[in-house]
């Protein structure tokens, strides 16, 4: 330990020689890392995002129970109050027939003129549910189970989709992720063999004195972390341009997407990327590093 | 210090280099292998070093076995061992002291004292002026040095010098064994190849391992009381 600690120095001079002997092909494996590194940060804001929306929209998953027809208002409050205690719902409102058509109206927006066509409110009064999502079967059937409902309408359908589509990015992004692995694993093993090959006579020299595997290595499995953090950093540095060219576009098109906060988002992409890069980078120069100490010469 | 019992030695293409050598060094001892070309002076170097190990035949160099075992073992090994390459083996684009201090820099020593050893060790072998020279911009007998001192910096038990006479002059020749024979002392042997044997007749003290056809013949020159 007391070696390596003495020779931290020497290692990032080696290093630092090792990519400079090399060093256009050294520039572009960190311009291609940084690119694949890119697409693995993308796919990850991609996930956050997406996470985010769901969680939202499960925070805010809603039923709505319909009764008969001839219940009184009275026995319509009697009917939320009991559903107010079925456990797995946080509120319960009665929403009455105005109600029901100022909400269609906000929903359609220019479109509510169709709403005119009708003579009378085509709207039934119900009860608005707020429900926690994983409760939703239980709730749902004891709730239609109350003497006095009707039918209850559900968004399962909706938030069922939306659910898979976060899976399958969630896929996507692990088939990337394996991707970019892969890719840089055998970009960077092969730049580190090229380094090893070029210092070849160097390498038996330093065996030849008696040089530990660890101390011929070192310098090369820095100089695979550093190559990946430079193509990392890159990675961070398009990923910011674009979270903060692309945020206010979003937001401004799609106002009720809930998106995360911006800092936030491209903190814990860089995190990602950065433990990425290096244990790519190590993994990279160990696998590069396997063509040293095959014999004794 | 060395120890080897009918030792033999066949390369992978069957190539007999070494046949049946039983040898005894002491330490402390100077010791000259001589030979023409090919007898398989170098090979015997490369068997100390563990480069090479016996094919048949046990030998023990500092009380360690060689045999093709673990790396760390032979590594460890060569720590205490000095090595002069008949071709030198200098690093190039780096200067004399960079060089010298490369193979001190795994022996758990501090940078400071590595460096201050490194340039007592080309000091000793007249090169203090070119300490700060690239290793390519010096001359043959110069690199030959910078070598040298490489192996004596790292206060070896065991000093191996292949051919170190190979491309010099007389003078420069005769200077550098000289050199070399001036780094002997209680703890530490010098074994020395040579092809050149007018350079070493008459010397005191000293082994001759005369190798041919891969067989020794082994002379001692007792120091005259």
């Amino acid at each position: 330990m007391k070696t390596f600690f003495y020779n931290i120095g020497y290692f990032m001079k080696e290093a630092w020689r090792t990519i400079r002997m090399n060093f256009l092909s050294n520039f572009f494996s960190i311009i291609g890392t940084g690119l694949i590194l890119f697409l693995l940060g993308l796919v990850t804001v991609g996930t956050i995002i997406g996470n985010q929306f769901i969680t939202k929209l499960s925070q805010e998953a809603e039923i709505s129970a319909y009764f008969v027809e001839d219940m009184g208002v009275d026995a319509a409050k009697e009917l939320v109050s009991e559903i107010q205690n079925i456990q797995g719902v946080w509120n319960a409102k009665l929403i009455d027939e105005m109600q029901a058509c100022a909400m269609m109206e906000d929903m359609l927006g220019e479109e509510a003129k169709i709403l005119e066509l009708f003579e009378d409110n085509p709207f039934k009064a119900f009860i608005e549910i707020r429900i926690d999502l994983d409760a939703m079967e239980t709730v749902l059937s004891q709730v239609a189970s109350l003497e006095g409902i009707d039918y209850v309408r559900d968004n399962r359908a909706v938030l069922k989709q939306l659910q898979s589509i976060i899976r399958g990015v969630e896929v996507v992004g692990y088939l990337i992720t394996l991707a970019v692995g892969i890719t840089t694993l055998i970009l960077l093993s092969h730049m580190i063999r090229q380094g090893i090959y070029n210092n070849r006579e160097q390498i038996n020299t330093l065996r030849l004195l008696g040089a530990p595997g660890s101390f011929i290595g070192f310098p090369y499995v820095l100089v695979g972390v550093l190559l990946t953090l430079l193509g990392g950093g890159l990675a961070i540095a398009l990923l910011i341009l674009l979270i903060d060219g692309g945020y206010p576009k979003i937001s401004g098109t799609i106002p009720f997407l809930p998106l995360p906060s911006q800092t936030l988002l491209i903190q814990q992409s860089a995190t990602l990327i950065v433990t990425v890069s290096v244990i790519l980078g190590v993994l990279g120069s160990l696998f590069g590093l396997s063509s040293i100490g095959k014999d004794n010469r | 210090m060395i120890e080897a019992k009918g030792v033999s030695l066949r390369y992978p293409d069957g190539t007999v280099a070494l046949k049946d050598i039983n040898l005894h060094i002491k330490p402390g001892e100077m010791v000259y292998i001589t030979g023409p070309s090919g007898s398989g002076k170098t090979s015997l170097l490369k068997l100390l070093l563990g480069i090479e190990f016996p094919t048949f035949g046990s030998l023990k160099v500092m009380d360690k076995s060689m045999v093709r075992s673990r790396k760390g073992r032979i590594n460890k090994l060569r720590r205490r061992i000095g090595p002069v390459f008949q071709e030198f083996k200098l690093i190039e684009g780096r200067t004399a002291l960079e060089n010298v201090m490369i193979g001190m820099r795994f022996l758990g020593k501090s940078p400071r004292k590595i460096k201050e050893e490194a340039i007592n060790a080309l000091k000793r072998v007249g090169l203090e002026e070119k300490i700060y020279s690239k290793v390519e911009n010096l001359s043959w007998g110069q690199q030959q040095r910078v070598a040298i001192a490489r192996a004596v910096a790292r206060k070896p038990a065991l000093i191996l010098a292949d051919e170190p006479t190979g491309n010099l002059d007389y003078d420069n020749a005769i200077n550098i064994l000289k050199l070399l024979n001036s780094f002997k002392d209680s703890n530490t042997t010098v074994i020395i190849t040579t092809h050149a044997t007018h350079l070493i007749e008459g010397q005191k003290d000293v082994t001759y391992i005369h190798v041919n056809n891969g067989s020794i013949t082994v002379e001692r020159e007792e120091l005259a009381v």
